[in-house]
């Protein structure tokens, strides 16, 4: 067919709609918007995981194509959002953890979490000094710093966070008090000099 | 109240202009790509599908069509 009878601007559709056409018929025009409404949000991440501007740019291009490509597998159960920003934080962990020598001592995420352990670790975590903090976020694993940028700077709930780490809630919680623990524990180590 | 530390180091950097470029070329090519394969799995598929017919060994076959009989 030479000329598509469109009812409605690709840039006027929502996500969803955008990929359930995409899903129809490939096309790069479309996921161009796509790309358009996203590519700064997930360019922000990957410089948040990574702190380094190429890295961050060839990590995009890779999350977009990646995308572009598992678009099929996209259930609709979530929000195309929600899907792409699992898309992006799994792939910086992977690319991080295949760079650095990841840790890999499993957590015990049945260990219960001590009363009030949580909103210690928090409050101490929310009053460090934001110059200081990056400097310790960059001495975190890739994992510990994932959890707490997602947790603190994108504000994502513990079920969110659950849903995009194929975690459960309560394993989610751990991790997270494990890397304020870590963090805190960093911070003392570079300015031990205040703990 | 103190302020979120987490939210103080947010990137606020852009993407480059020209990465909307390299996305756009990878993902064409990208289709490219599955295109071809599609044509040659679909062809494969459908040649193989009619140059094969199940025979029932015990009738005779008829015609002159495509068969997996072999003949002595």
């Amino acid at each position: 067919m030479l000329f598509k009878k469109k009812t409605k601007p690709d840039s006027q559709l929502s996500d969803e709609e955008l990929v359930t056409e995409l899903q129809r018929q490939m096309d790069a025009d479309r996921f161009g918007v796509l790309y358009d409404r996203y590519t700064a949000k997930v360019y922000q991440k990957c410089m948040g995981m990574t702190r380094d501007q190429e890295l961050a740019k060839d990590l995009t291009h890779d999350i977009f194509l990646k995308a572009f490509v598992n678009l099929s597998k996209f259930d609709h159960r979530s929000k195309f959002s929600t899907w792409l920003y699992s898309v992006t934080y799994n792939y910086c962990l992977d690319h991080l953890r295949k760079k650095q020598r990841y840790r890999t001592t499993e957590l015990k995420e049945e260990t219960a979490i001590a009363d009030g352990a949580e909103d210690r670790s928090e409050i101490e975590l929310l009053s460090l000094r934001s110059d200081r903090l990056e400097p310790v976020l960059a001495a975190l694993e890739a994992g510990d710093r994932a959890i707490l940028l997602m947790r603190y700077q994108d504000e994502l709930s513990v079920k969110e966070m659950a849903e995009i780490l194929a975690l459960s809630e309560s394993a989610v919680k751990m991790r997270s008090l494990r890397a304020r623990e870590r963090a805190l524990g960093m911070y003392q180590q570079l300015y031990h000099e205040e703990a | 109240m103190m302020e979120n530390p987490f939210q103080i180091i947010r990137s606020t950097d852009q993407p480059p202009e020209h990465l909307r470029k390299e996305v756009m070329t990878s993902v064409k090519l990208v289709m490219l790509v599955m295109r071809f394969l599609q044509l040659f799995v679909a062809d494969f598929s459908m040649s193989a599908f009619d140059k094969v017919r199940r025979v029932d060994p015990t009738t005779p076959a008829k015609g002159k069509g495509p068969t997996t009989e072999t003949t002595p």
